[in-house]
């Protein structure tokens, strides 16, 4: 009884956090509109552009916990994320702005684009998941690269440069509603993370933990891990291919660097900073990491003579940061921060046993 | 080399020879004007039938095999031996060609050393030196720390691979850079058939030749070669016989990147040096590593010449008749699809 008692008050005071979190991202235009004095449902203004930052943030948070639910949870490397992500922007662009099509294009591309996401990822994990995890790694990396190839020098949509959409509907339209789209993107950022929490709570996301930890062990315990790898790597697909459609939308283009090694490598590297394997770290990686880059992009920063041109050097930065957290910072910033935690809670109560102890040998 | 004659791997060769001949074929019937055959003059097509073109393309695949050998044969030597898949080995080639190409087009070097030849020399020497330094610190600094976790082995591969890029990048820039000094090695060219060939690249199809003989002489003669086989074996055994093994995995995977930087350093003179080459030439040499069965190295040098006499007759055939060009750098990741679809243990790899 005492027990789940204090189970539930922990559940409690984590979702409060959680709670507050939500509460400030639907506050958060208003807010920045007062702080900068500017409308937040204005075509431009400051209180605008944070809206648009904001929206790419969370953007780039699905993508990564799509890339979590693969690397962190289920112990799966693909070095391909970006093809779900581009050609989810590929082919919702295409039947967009194809003029037969007028306003149902918008509503087909999204539904073919998660379709063959979806079709993609039980193919590429059909062919693969059944050998070593290096295998997946390898193919995913040349599917991707295939499809970057391909698309760069592929006259109908645009080679090198990519194509624009046609005209959204104006209720949709993240230039002339933004407010509306961010408030859509935001639904669709906490419902993924309240999918992905539902899951790594249910059953099926105790047998995914298990094949991260030892997929022999779960296998020789009667679970098809092909399934369960399937199961993970076709809603990641489709996760990301949400990422993709939204991040296209507000753009309003799509280009071959959607399918680029960055759309790879961006939401690995937040994943591991922020926390492989936890549940809000890659969220808090990729928010912040992305947040940092922003503002960073255009610091120059003059060491004696020379200026250091922060923008340029980013993505060295980046990669540095990466192998160092790799070696030195395993968990990440939440996984550090949790384990951090346990030990603290372990020795206080091994302080109250001994203290109890002395307590009872004096009686 | 004995083994590859065994009666097990006899189904492995039959297997090589009928996936060479189809191609050979089909590059010989291809290099004539298909489109008279429907018209019907079979014989107006057949004399339209190049063996010229044919044998450059077989020459060009050859090529284009040595270059890929280069790269392969670490990638899959250390795999065997360390069960580490390096995706920064692509990047090491583009650093050799980078290198090269440098040495051979600054004005200062230039003035110091003025025969071409020479310089050549000095860019192919730094560019083994860099990478074998780069590949060291690599292997001792960020790989060693790892071995009990390969999942953030293969993550930190990656990683440094996207790091080399990066700062090749902002050392080069983003466009491609292609030889425009001339060097005496580099001039001559013979006739085959009527069509011309490049001494130089006969010389680096030569060159490689040689050192698929010399790692095989090196592997299967040497104390340290028994060492990497049985280490391919079983890694944990040699070290039990107090064999200092991480040592050896030092000097392979140092080796191994050294030669993937000399690649790039021979192929810059044609190749030029771009980004692209980092991953072009990594997914080349990994198609060429599955195919041939990770760990197996007379698997891996046969089939990186079957992967680029593959690339050249596509490429031949992508501009002949589909006018897409694109079908080259495409053909490497198609074929490591395929292999990996229809046949992932490899020509020569143990089911």
């Amino acid at each position: 009884m005492q027990l789940s008692r204090g189970i539930s008050w922990r559940a409690a005071q984590k979702n409060w956090l959680l709670i507050g979190a939500l509460i400030l991202l639907i506050v958060f235009p208003f807010i920045v509109g007062a702080l900068t004095n500017t409308s937040p449902t204005a075509r431009r203004g400051l209180a605008v552009y944070w809206q648009g930052v904001m929206i790419e943030l969370l953007i780039y948070g699905i993508l990564t916990m799509s890339y979590n639910l693969l690397f962190g949870f289920t112990g799966v490397i693909s070095f391909g994320h970006a093809l779900f992500f581009g050609l989810a922007g590929y082919l919702l662009g295409g039947f967009q702005r194809a003029p037969e099509l007028a306003e149902s294009g918008l509503l087909i591309g999204i539904v073919v684009a998660l379709s063959v996401c979806a079709v993609l990822g039980l193919l590429i994990g059909t062919a693969t998941l059944r050998l070593k995890g290096v295998y997946f790694a390898i193919f995913t990396l040349a599917v991707a690269e295939m499809a970057y190839i391909f698309l760069s020098r592929y006259e109908p949509t645009g080679s090198e440069d990519g194509f624009t959409l046609g005209a959204l509907p104006e209720w949709f339209d993240p230039t002339r509603s933004r407010l509306t789209f961010y408030y859509i993107v935001t639904a669709i950022f906490v419902l993924t993370f309240i999918l992905i929490r539902r899951l790594m709570e249910s059953p099926t996301g105790a047998v995914l933990l298990a094949i991260r930890e030892n997929e022999n062990r779960a296998r020789t315990v009667g679970f098809n891990t092909l399934t369960y790898k399937l199961f993970a790597i076709v809603l990641a697909g489709i996760l990301a291919g949400v990422a993709g459609i939204l991040f296209t939308l507000l753009n309003k283009k799509v280009g071959p660097e959607m399918l680029g090694t960055a759309y790879t490598v961006n939401p690995l590297l937040m994943t591991i900073i922020g926390g492989a394997g936890t549940l809000t770290g890659p969220v808090i990686g990729a928010i912040g990491l992305r947040f940092l880059e922003l503002q960073l992009r255009n610091v120059q920063i003059a060491v004696g003579d020379t200026v250091l041109e922060i923008g340029r050097t980013l993505p060295i930065i980046l990669g540095a940061l990466f192998i160092l957290v790799v070696l030195v910072f395993p968990y990440g910033i939440v996984g550090t921060f949790v384990r951090w935690r346990q030990n603290r809670k372990a020795r206080d109560a091994e302080r109250l046993a001994k203290q109890a102890e002395a307590l009872r040998s004096v009686s | 080399m004995s083994g590859l004659l065994s009666r097990e791997k006899r189904g492995s060769l039959i297997a090589i020879g009928v996936i060479l001949s189809i191609l050979l074929l089909f590059s010989f019937f291809t290099t004539g004007d298909l489109s008279l055959v429907r018209t019907g003059g079979i014989s107006a097509y057949l004399n339209t039938i190049n063996p010229g073109d044919f044998s450059i393309t077989l020459l060009s695949g050859l090529l284009r095999g040595m270059l890929l050998f280069l790269v392969a044969a670490g990638l899959s030597i250390v795999f065997g031996l360390m069960d580490v898949l390096n995706f920064a080995q692509g990047g090491f080639f583009m650093i050799g060609a980078y290198i090269a190409y440098e040495l051979h087009h600054t004005p200062a070097i230039i003035a110091a050393v003025p025969d071409g030849n020479l310089r050549f020399l000095l860019g192919a020497l730094v560019a083994i030196a860099i990478g074998a330094a780069l590949g060291a610190a690599l292997e001792r600094g960020l790989l060693r720390p790892l071995y009990e976790r390969p999942l953030f082995q293969l993550v930190i591969t990656f990683g440094v691979s996207i790091l080399i890029l990066e700062a090749t990048k902002l050392i080069w820039g983003v466009s491609p850079r292609s030889w425009t000094t001339v060097f005496g090695l580099n001039e001559g060219s013979f006739q085959l058939f009527g069509q011309q060939f490049s001494v130089y690249r006969l010389f680096v199809i030569i060159v490689g030749f040689a050192l698929i003989i010399a790692v095989a002489l090196l592997l299967q003669r040497t104390r340290i070669g028994i060492i990497i086989r049985a280490g391919v074996q079983d890694s944990q055994m040699v070290e039990a016989l107090g064999i200092n093994v991480r040592a050896v995995f030092t000097a392979v995977f140092t080796l191994g990147c050294a030669v993937a930087a000399l690649g790039g350093a021979v192929a810059a003179p044609f190749l030029g040096a771009s980004l692209g080459l980092s991953t072009e030439f990594l997914l080349g040499a990994v198609a060429a590593v599955v195919l041939g069965g990770l760990g197996s190295y007379e698997g891996t040098a046969i089939a990186s010449l079957l992967v680029g006499i593959t690339q050249a007759v596509v490429a031949k055939f992508g501009v002949q008749y589909l006018n897409q060009p694109v079908w080259e750098s495409l053909s490497p990741m198609i074929l490591l699809a395929l292999v990996l679809l229809l046949r992932p243990s490899g020509l020569f790899g143990k089911e």
